[in-house]
């Protein structure tokens, strides 16, 4: 009885990771791809993250949502890659970088891609980086914010 | 406070990208509670986020599910297995200092211990041979001292017969 119980619960579960690869693993595998800029290690890591989120499925209360798995996915990719090899845009700036990406990342300052870069890659804290530039949070928080603004008018385009 | 200004402090986009600090969060959990402006703009972004990353997707070659799905099959059985075994847990002395303790289960003919025990049953191990060579040693010299005097017994038996003489 307990192992057709613990049988039916591993089923769920599986399913629930199912579902969230089926909606996010082609997202998540180019964000992966956009931290490690290696496609053969980043589907490596596309599984261990995705077996990362089986093992605290019960625990996270995943709701489904990209955004919860990409923090998820960022918080993991600290652990898994180390410092050398997290690059973030801003190695990108000598490289033609790809149509979709110049869609979005083309548009911003040396500065607001640097601040997009360290949180979005890098997963650095705002208080963290105005330490780093020597400007005050809500500054940085204020150009993290026309970043954003900038990259939704160029996805909009 | 001012629901516009701090939808626009970029707040919001710290959240979504998962770099504001604890107090920021709990803050915008209560707000966002509050004002369904602050949930709209919290939305928004994620939809914004989401669209970004739709852009840079990159679609995973069709065997990447059957070696997640393996790995998953494999991560349920290991601690099914864990659990019959013995598990050594960390728990607080009254000084507090960490002592470990063993879990036996009686179901399992296996026990898993500390590492340390392996160089305390090779100590064991070699003091164990080092007293049994003292012993065998210390065996063989009391039995040359008793045949000595036995012949010295022996001899003096022999003197005290040869003086009666």
């Amino acid at each position: 009885m307990l192992n057709i119980d613990q049988g039916a619960l591993t089923e769920n579960k599986l399913a629930g990771v199912r579902s969230l690869y089926d909606r996010h693993a082609a997202k998540l595998l180019g964000y992966i791809f956009d931290v490690v800029k290696d496609r053969k290690l980043a589907e490596e890591y596309l599984v261990k993250i995705f077996c990362e989120v089986s093992n605290q499925f019960d625990d996270l209360g995943w709701e489904g949502s990209w955004c919860q798995l990409q923090r998820f996915a960022k918080h993991q990719l600290m652990i898994f890659v180390d410092t050398a090899k997290y690059t973030g845009l801003e190695d990108r700036e000598g490289l033609t970088l790809q149509h979709s990406r110049e869609a979005y990342f083309g548009q911003l300052t040396k500065e607001q891609k640097h601040i997009f870069s360290e949180v979005y890659y890098y997963g650095k804290t705002i208080a963290a980086i105005s330490i780093d530039l020597d400007k005050t949070e809500d500054s940085i928080r204020k150009t993290l914010k026309e970043a954003f603004a900038i990259m939704r008018k160029s996805g909009e385009n | 406070m001012k629901i516009k200004e701090y939808i626009e402090s970029g707040i919001l986009e710290a959240y979504v990208l998962g770099s504001a600090s604890e107090a920021e969060t709990q803050e915008l959990m209560y707000l966002k509670e509050l004002h369904p402006q602050i949930q709209s703009a919290l939305y928004d972004l994620e939809v914004d986020i989401e669209r970004m990353a739709e852009y840079m997707a990159i679609k995973p070659p069709p065997d990447i599910w059957f070696k997640i799905e393996n790995d998953i099959s494999e991560l349920v059985k290991r601690p099914a297995a864990e659990q019959l075994s013995v598990t050594s847990r960390p728990r607080k002395e009254r000084g507090g200092r960490k002592k470990e303790y063993i879990d036996v289960d009686s179901k399992s003919s296996h026990m898993r211990v500390h590492k340390i025990w392996g160089w305390i049953l090779i100590a064991i191990f070699i003091l164990g041979k080092v007293f049994l060579g003292f012993a065998i040693f210390f065996y063989l010299e009391n039995r040359q001292i008793k045949e000595e005097i036995s012949n010295l017994k022996s001899e003096l038996k022999q003197l005290k017969t040869e003086i009666k003489r």
